[in-house]
Order: C-alpha cells, then structure tokens, then sequence
C-alpha cells in the first residue's frame, strides 16, 4: 500500500503563485525604451511626485544623466516597492525632464512640433491637468518642494508674460531653489501655441491678469 | 561746259550712294558681330550659371547628406548610452561627525564613506552592493559588507532578491538610515547595531508592489526566509541579539518574516511587520528557543513637513537547557518631525525616542532637537543635541550634541 502524502494546499499556494507569476513576467519581457508619449510622461510626474520624497529630500530630475537615472530608478523600484509599470513611467520623466534649457532649437524641429500641437489643440486646462498638475498641484500652490505659488500677489504670475514664456519653455531655476522648472514641463512635445495657452490658463485660474 | 559740270554732281552722288552702301554693310558686319558676341556671351554665362547651380545643388546635397548622417550618428550613440544592456553605477555616501557632551572629550567621532555599486543587465538584473568603510578609534579602517543582492525582476510586480540586505523589518534600517537621508546625526535609541531593531539578513527575499486600485494607491510588500540572529550568551544572561546578517545558520532552523506597506494616500504609509523563527546562542546550537518580531511604522509628508514614527520589538522564548534560560524583549520605539523653511535651506527636527532592552543599563529615553541646513536634496549640515535619560551613571544617562555632515550620491 503505497500511501501517498499530500503537500499541504496552503503550501502549494506561494508555489503557484511564484511559478505563474515568473512565467508571465517572462512572457512579458521588458519593452525596449519607445518614445514616451504625453501620457505616461504625465503619469510619470505624478508617480514621481508622490513617491520620490517619501524617504529623502526630492532629487531634481536635472541631477543626473538620462543612463544615470536607469539604475538608480530600478534600485528605487526595489527600495520602494514600486510596481514596474511606475518604474518605467517615472523613469520616462526624469529622461525627459533632465533636459538643460537647450540651444536655440532648430527652426524645422520647432514647426514640426507647432504643427503636431496646433493639430491637437488642447486646451490651456488640459496641458495644464496632464503636465503641470504634478508639481504645481490642483490649486496652483505647487505641491513638490519647490514649486512656487502661482496664487500669491507677488509669486511668479507678476512677472511679464515675455519672462514668464521663456522660462515655462526653456526651463528656469532660482538660484539656491530645491529644484528646477524642467523646459516645457518635461514635455518636448508642447509648442509655442500651446506653452501661451496654458500661461493664459494659469493667468485665469490663479489670478493676475496678462500684463 | 556742260559734261564737266554734270561730272561733279554724279561723282558727289556716287559718292553718297558708295558711302551709304558702305555704312549699311558696315553696320550690318558690326551688328552680326555684335550679336554673335552677346549669343556667346550669353551662351557662355548660361553654361556658368548650370556650372555654379550644379556645384551649388552638389553642395547642398552633400551637406545636407553631411548633416543626415552625422545627426544620425549622433543619435545613434546617443541611443547606446540610454539603451545598453548593461549599466554600471556608482552611488552611495559619506560623512564625518564631531561629536561632545558629558563625560566625554569632543572629538571628531566618525568618518565614514559608504560606496553602493550597481551593475543592471537589461530590466531583468541588477546587482545592488554597499560596502562601510570606517575609521576606528585606532586610526585603522573597519569595512562591512552592509548588503550585496542579485535581484531579478520576474514581473511588474515581483522582485527576487538573494544575497546578504538590509533588513526589510520596519522602515528605519532600510529606508532612513544613510546619513543623508536621516535628518539626525543619529539613529534612534534601539535602532543602533545589536539592539531592538534587526539590522540586516543573509537569505532570500521576494519584493515589490501592486496598485490597490483608486489613485495612487499602492500596497508593498517584501517576505523573507534567511538565517535569523544569534544570541551573545555571557554567564546567565543574554547579553545582547546580533540580527545582522550571519552567513551561518547554528541553530539550522530558518527565520520567516516580512513587511506589508500600504499608501491609502500619496505620501502616507504605514506598513506592518513581523518575522518568526528560532535562535540559538553562540555556544549553544542545540539549545534553540522561539524567536518573534513585530514592528509598526508610519511616514507621512505634507509639503515640507515630514512626520515620522515607528515601533519594533524582538523576543526570545525561555529555554531551559541553555546557560541563560529566561527568555528576553528588546524593545524600542520613536516619533519624529522634521520641517523645512522652504524656500531656505533650513530644517528643524524633533525626536522622541524609548528603547527597552533586557539591560538596564543601556536603556535609554531621549529627546534629540536639531538644526539642518541642506546645501542640495543630497548634501546637509547637521547639528543636534540629545537630551537622554537612563540608568544613573551610565552612557546612556549622558547628554551631548553631535555635527555632521553628510553627502549621497
Ligand atoms: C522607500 C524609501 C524610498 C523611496 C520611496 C525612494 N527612495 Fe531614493 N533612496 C532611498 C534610500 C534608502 C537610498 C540610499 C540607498 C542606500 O543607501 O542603499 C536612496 C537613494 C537614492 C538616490 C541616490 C543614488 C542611489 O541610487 O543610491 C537617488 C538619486 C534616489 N534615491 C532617487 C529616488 C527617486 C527618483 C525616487 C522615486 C522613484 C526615490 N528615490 C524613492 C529610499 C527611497
Ligand atoms: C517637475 C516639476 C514641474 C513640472 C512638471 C512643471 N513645473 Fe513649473 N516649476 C517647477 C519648479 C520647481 C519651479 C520653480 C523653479 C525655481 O524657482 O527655481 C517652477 C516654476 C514655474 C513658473 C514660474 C517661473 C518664474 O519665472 O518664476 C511657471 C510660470 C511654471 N513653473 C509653469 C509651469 C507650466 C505651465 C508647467 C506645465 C507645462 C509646469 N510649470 C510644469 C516645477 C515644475
């Protein structure tokens, strides 16, 4: 009488699960780096926001190189417990935000960028809910360390829309300020039409009126 | 007289005739010349101007072409910095104290470099190593191992770690510790080596995260299976627990235990924490007694204001064969809030520390206070005075202040 002993289900539960859950992971292999789109750069601003002062001071996404910020965001991944998915995305921001205000753009890039946005045309409220709420924060009071607030009477909104359209384009930094206002928000793709449309909107928004 | 005087008037006329014919042919020589001048002028100018279009076009082209490839070229190794299969990276911090107080000479107390190296192969690896480089009151340098995994990322939602890692009981020892992350010069009563918090273990551990649903609502996890602590055994007693990675295992019996995080908001989490297994002393393998671990934490951020707090506690069953029977809690516990007067660089921190072990003597209560000034997210000046209140006449009793600075990278 051959008397088998059954493994305890409970057992096998950590079992199943780590042998289903290994063969997914590697069905699903890494993508490789694709063009990040505005979405998971939104998505990734706000998961950075959320997330990256939690047990440290906020590093500025212009610290380090976008091969530099690789490792660190997978070591951070595993310190944090944070999903792949956020990895990746937050990882697509700090590429993409770590832009230093660049040389005068080439004027065939420029239009090519136009082009794509005026065929968009978003409003000034949804650039703003996609790529600037993340630091700035629903209410304009900015909601990273850092961010200024847009609602005070002597904040940044007093400064001429000239001033003020440079900087949101070409990114800006305070001396002495914890972080930096990444060129365009860390979103390349807006354009010229779109970067005065959302200066309207914070105009509207959080007061003062264009000057 | 009639001919000669007609000869005249005819030769006068002949003349005229002769001298018209002669102009009209010569205007039209000149005019043909002219014409066929300005034919091959024009003709010559044409070929020069296709001459110059042709070279003008080839240039363009050929810049142009220039131009294409070099971007190309640039992008291309451009693509190969961001997109290599494998990375290497160097991170990690240092710092230096002086440190004064009761019953001590003010000295320049530690010095302390610690290098964290990464290799990462694609998205699938990464090798995390840190190493603790110190000087001792020698003058020698002391250097640790303080963790080194292989880590391999089987899915968006699991990571596989083995090797030697920071313990993943509460959050002070794996995620506030670095010098330039924790905003006091030092750790708090009973999160120190050898005392109520487990420090570090050598084992496997399974990490990572799910969204819970909802915005930004995320649980974490990390469970472990390693080869727990020892127990330093002087005469009777249990001098101290030494949960700091061990790559023996005398007592042959596996340690269990793990962290549950969760964030119902962002910036807030609080996690959960417990470990369970057995432990022998030094000496004595076979004297194996129960060993459990509990801990609780909290972090919460808002705008510049972090508040922070912690409970843990190790125990060990009685054992009667063992030359220190009774069984013994080491428990500890702190609150902290730190402020930033954004947008200056400087920072206020208060901490309440208790920490309870089965030694009276290295009890210990402390209020500690400080002053940061941080230079960057990554570089800040620390100065802190501890109030602390334990056993009288111990080292524990004593107040002192401490500076640091501390540098990550
Ligand atoms: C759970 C706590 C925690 C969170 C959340 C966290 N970090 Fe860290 N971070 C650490 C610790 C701890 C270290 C020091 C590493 C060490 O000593 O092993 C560190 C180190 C770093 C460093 C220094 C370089 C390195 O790789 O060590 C950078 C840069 C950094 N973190 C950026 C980030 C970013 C970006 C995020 C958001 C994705 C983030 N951190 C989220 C705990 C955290
Ligand atoms: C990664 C975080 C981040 C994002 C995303 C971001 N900003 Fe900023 N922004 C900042 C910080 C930080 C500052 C303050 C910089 C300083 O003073 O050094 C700032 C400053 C500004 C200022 C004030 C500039 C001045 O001259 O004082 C304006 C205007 C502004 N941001 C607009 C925007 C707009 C519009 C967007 C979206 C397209 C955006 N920001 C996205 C972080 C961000």
């Amino acid at each position: 009488m051959n008397r088998i002993t059954a493994p305890k289900i409970s057992n096998l539960i950590p079992a199943v699960y780590l042998g289903l859950t290994v063969a997914a992971g590697f069905a699903a292999a890494p993508a490789g780096a694709a063009e990040a789109s505005g979405d998971i750069l939104a998505r990734g601003a706000k998961s950075w926001s959320e997330n990256c002062s939690r047990c440290h001071e906020m590093r500025d996404p212009m610290e380090f190189r976008d091969d530099l910020w690789r490792p660190i965001v997978t070591h951070m991944r595993v310190r944090a417990g944070l999903t792949g998915t956020q990895q990746r995305e937050i990882l697509a921001f700090l590429q993409s935000a770590n832009n230093r205000a660049a040389e005068p753009r080439k004027v065939s890039t420029d239009r090519a960028v136009q082009g794509a946005s005026a065929k968009s045309a978003q409003t000034g409220a949804d650039i703003y809910q996609q790529t600037c709420v993340a630091c700035h924060g629903q209410n304009g009071t900015g909601s990273v360390p850092g961010a200024p607030d847009f609602t005070a009477t002597d904040g940044p909104l007093a400064k001429d829309d000239g001033v003020l359209l440079r900087h949101i384009t070409e990114g800006f930094k305070t001396p002495g300020s914890p972080m930096a206002m990444p060129p365009k928000g860390g979103n390349p793709a807006l354009g010229a039409a779109d970067i005065q449309r959302v200066l309207t909107y914070l105009r509207e928004q959080f007061g003062g009126a264009s000057r | 007289m009639k001919r000669p005087s007609r000869k005249p008037s005819a030769v006068f006329a002949a003349t005229l005739a002769a001298v018209a014919m002669s102009q009209d042919v010569l205007a039209d020589a000149t005019y043909d010349a002219l014409k066929s001048q300005v034919e091959s002028l024009q003709k010559q100018l044409r070929e020069v101007k296709d001459q110059l279009d042709a070279q003008e076009k080839d240039t363009t082209d050929k810049e142009v072409a220039e131009l294409r490839n070099r971007v190309e070229q640039v992008s291309a190794q451009s693509e190969e910095w961001k997109n290599a299969d494998s990375v290497v990276h160097l991170a990690g911090y240092g710092d230096f104290s002086y440190t004064d107080g009761d019953n001590q000479n003010g000295a320049l107390s530690a010095v302390r470099f610690n290098p964290i190296f990464h290799y990462q192969y694609r998205d699938l690896i990464m090798l995390e190593a840190e190493l603790e480089l110190e000087v001792d009151e020698t003058g020698g340098t002391t250097n640790n191992l303080e963790y080194l995994t292989v880590d391999l990322f089987v899915n968006d939602n699991l990571a596989l770690l083995g090797g030697r890692f920071l313990s993943p009981i509460g959050q002070f020892r794996q995620n506030f510790h670095p010098s330039w992350i924790n905003k006091l010069p030092t750790a708090p009563p009973g999160f120190g080596h050898d005392q109520a918090a487990p420090v570090s273990e050598t084992g496997l551990q399974a990490r990572g995260g799910f969204p819970l649903g909802g915005e930004s609502r995320f649980i974490n996890y990390a469970l472990y299976a390693g080869n727990g602590p020892i127990l330093e055994i002087v005469g009777n007693e249990i001098e101290a627990i030494e949960a700091e990675g061990r790559t023996s295992n005398d007592d042959d019996e596996a340690v269990f235990g793990g962290r549950i995080g969760i964030l119902p908001l962002p910036r807030l989490e609080l996690g959960l924490s417990g470990a369970t297994g057995k432990v022998a002393g030094e000496d004595e393998p076979d004297a194996t007694r129960s060993y459990r671990v509990f801990g609780a934490d909290l972090a919460y951020q808002w705008r510049s204001l972090r508040l922070r707090g912690e409970y843990i506690e190790q125990k060990v069953g009685s054992e009667a064969s063992s030359a220190a029977p009774d069984s013994a809690k080491w428990q500890a516990w702190y609150t902290q809030a730190s402020y930033r007067f954004a947008p200056t660089g400087w920072e206020g921190v208060v901490r309440y520390g208790d920490y309870d072990s089965p030694h009276d003597s290295s009890d210990q209560k402390q209020w500690a206070v400080g002053v940061n000034y941080l230079f960057a997210a990554n570089a800040m000046a620390k100065l802190a005075y501890n109030f602390n209140d334990g056993a009288n006449g111990s080292a524990a009793d004593d107040d002192g202040f401490q500076v640091q600075f501390a540098y990550g990278f």
